[in-house]
């Protein structure tokens, strides 16, 4: 485990140089990420002047809301910056046999593909998410219970885990289709299901999406239930909510290592 | 090393372990053909037709410790294929090999601690970061301690004259010098078995001289076990003794460099430079197939018959000059390429001239 964190380490200094190199495209990068979640904020903002709630009686008012949205923020900036990279690389690595250089390295093949680029601009969105929620929580209606405060971390790492998880397994059909350059696009659709409260999905068509993204694909758990923890009261249903994040975590990590180790074996690599 | 259909071997057959060794491997791949034209492309969508390639067709291997063996072949002869095999890169369709004791696509760490693999075709460095940096990667994940890193990397650096090259991105570097430090990055944590893949392709002739002594010095000194596909007869003439001989996914040949021409040539290179360009006639009276320019002449004679034909040759007036020479190994690779296509097609193998 040292071990593996000191390569990963070498790894994100080796990137850190590169992203220095090209110091224009850092700023650039974080400009645009910072100018699209700015656009995001300001239409959340919009959206309060019309409504103090969004879903009447769901305790999601402006400041809980926005605690919300800065556990999304924080999530995907983490995924963003330590594995989307890596992944969206995997795609041209298939492609043009670049894969076979990290196959012959003594090192875990999921462990090298999925995190050997670091993206620092990405962690720009964090650190505003971070900020948000330190603004957000000294106004929320209720202080957070120690409890809740200790699990959000833990929840955060959940969520890490489970967008993860969805990454190597899109990652992994780039193996089995050689070609699969609509990775981002997709993890962007999928994505999009868990950036807002879990309430909005209700009625006829509503009820079985929020069922199909909470048991299937359990992308709502992602920032839903770590949001909720912080920024509502603790119930007897959150702890019901709070294991099954745990546990929908630990299934998906073991699903797309079997998803990922299963499209391994199939590698056929690419002529020379 | 000898395929399934048993071509001639002049390889050693020690009775050590080997450090290479492979039985019956074959890997065959499904590959689909996409026909011509929008309508079939349409059609392709629902109905693709696919058919089986067989880039591999059962071949056996044995490499002793300290061999340094070329492999030989035209495009496709399924020679990268087998470099794949053998890394681990890719699984076989049927057959077993070992390599240093393990079954390569096992991929445990271990085996991958102690080969490497360096493919001319590809980088394997951080392309926008100096190769100091990709050395420094290295380090971590072979888990090379710092001493011994900074003690082979100065010295594998120092043989190939590229300190001044260590921090300069390596997409600034010429194709030359970033094989040079491929091959750094290879062997910085010493393995035991290199696996080249064409490492001279597109260098130029300093390049490819200053990669052959390179190879040769490493190798001698550390007894590395190298196999090295290639289509240049200049790295297999500067580095290896052992030859085989490659298509079609076949082994055609597999012995020393030497006993290629005695097994694969019946005759010699005879040229004579002659005073004044000869008659035509009186050359062909020799009998022997023949090519005039100018005053020279060259004769391709039966080896069995230089001794009693050459002296009479040369009481011929005008001879100022003769060289014998063996036919040139280009020459008779080509022509194996050339006989190893047909056999592929008629089931047998290349056959001595």
């Amino acid at each position: 485990m040292t071990r593996y964190l000191s390569i990963f380490l070498t790894f994100a200094r080796a990137c850190l140089v590169r992203d220095m190199t090209f110091r224009a495209n850092f700023v650039l990068e974080c400009v645009t990420s910072l100018g699209w979640m700015a656009m995001n904020l300001a239409f959340y903002l919009l959206v309060f002047t019309f409504t103090p709630e969004i879903g009447r009686g769901t305790g999601w008012t402006k400041e809980p809301f926005f605690a919300f949205v800065a556990t999304g923020l924080i999530i995907n900036s983490i995924v963003q910056a330590l594995f989307m990279p890596s992944a969206e690389e995997l795609t041209e690595m298939v492609r043009t046999g670049g894969l076979d250089g990290i196959l012959v390295q003594p090192l875990d093949a999921q462990f090298l593909l999925s995190m050997h680029r670091v993206d620092f601009s990405a962690f720009a969105n964090g650190l505003v998410g971070v900020g948000l929620l330190a603004w957000a929580i000294p106004r929320l209606p209720q202080v957070p219970h120690p409890v809740a405060i200790l699990l959000y971390p833990l929840l955060i790492a959940c969520g890490v885990a489970i967008l993860y998880s969805l990454v190597i397994m899109l990652a992994a059909a780039t193996i089995h289709l050689g070609r699969n350059q609509s990775l981002y696009d997709f993890w962007f659709y999928l994505t999009n299901f868990s950036r807002y409260p879990a309430e909005i999905y209700s009625g006829p068509w509503g009820g079985p999406l929020r069922a199909l993204c909470t048991f299937v694909i359990p992308i709502l758990l992602v920032v839903n239930v770590p949001a909720r923890v912080i920024a509502q009261p603790l119930t007897g249903q959150g702890g019901m909510m709070v294991a099954g994040t745990v546990f929908a975590a630990g299934a998906a990590l073991g699903i797309s290592r079997w998803v990922f180790l299963a499209a391994l074996s199939k590698y056929r690599s690419a002529s020379s | 090393m000898h395929n399934s259909s048993q071509p001639r071997t002049d390889a050693p057959s020690a009775a050590s372990e080997p450090v290479i060794e492979v039985r019956g491997l074959a890997k065959e791949y499904r590959v689909f053909d996409k026909p011509e034209g929008l309508m079939a492309s349409v059609t392709g969508l629902f109905n693709r037709k696919s058919r089986v390639v067989e880039a591999l067709r059962g071949v056996d291997l044995r490499v002793e410790k300290g061999e340094f063996v070329a492999m030989l072949g035209p495009n496709g002869a399924g020679k990268t294929t087998f470099l794949k095999l053998l890394s681990g890169i890719i699984t076989p369709t049927r057959g077993s090999a070992t390599v240093l004791g393990s079954v390569p696509w096992e991929r445990t760490d271990d085996f991958r601690r102690r080969f490497a693999l360096v493919m001319g075709q590809r980088n394997q460095l951080w392309w926008d970061l100096p190769a100091a940096e990709s050395f420094r990667l290295h380090k971590e994940i072979y888990r090379i301690d710092t001493p011994r890193f900074e003690r082979t990397r100065d010295e594998l650096v120092d043989l190939l004259d590229v300190r001044k090259l260590l921090l300069r991105p390596v997409r600034d570097l010429s194709l030359g010098e970033r094989m040079k430090l491929e091959l750094v990055a290879a062997l910085l944590h010493e393995p035991e078995v290199l696996f080249l893949d064409e490492p001279t392709i597109g260098l130029d002739v300093v390049a490819q001289h200053a990669l052959h002594r390179f190879l040769a010095h490493v190798q001698a000194e550390r007894q590395m076990t190298v196999i090295l596909t290639t289509h240049y007869m200049k790295d297999v003439a500067a580095l290896c003794k052992r030859l085989v001989v490659v298509t079609q996914g076949s082994i055609l040949y597999d012995g020393s460099l030497e006993q290629i021409v005695d097994r694969f040539t019946s005759h010699k290179i005879v040229t004579l430079d002659l005073d004044a360009p000869p008659d035509r006639a009186a050359i062909d009276r020799l009998g022997f197939p023949c090519e005039i320019r100018g005053p020279q002449v060259i004769l391709r004679i039966d080896r069995t018959r230089i001794a009693d034909v050459l002296p009479g040759i040369l009481r011929g007036q005008g001879v100022r000059d003769v060289s014998v020479e063996d036919v040139p190994l280009e020459e008779i690779v080509a022509e194996m390429f050339r006989s190893g296509s047909t056999a592929g097609t008629d089931g047998a193998t290349g056959a001595p001239r």
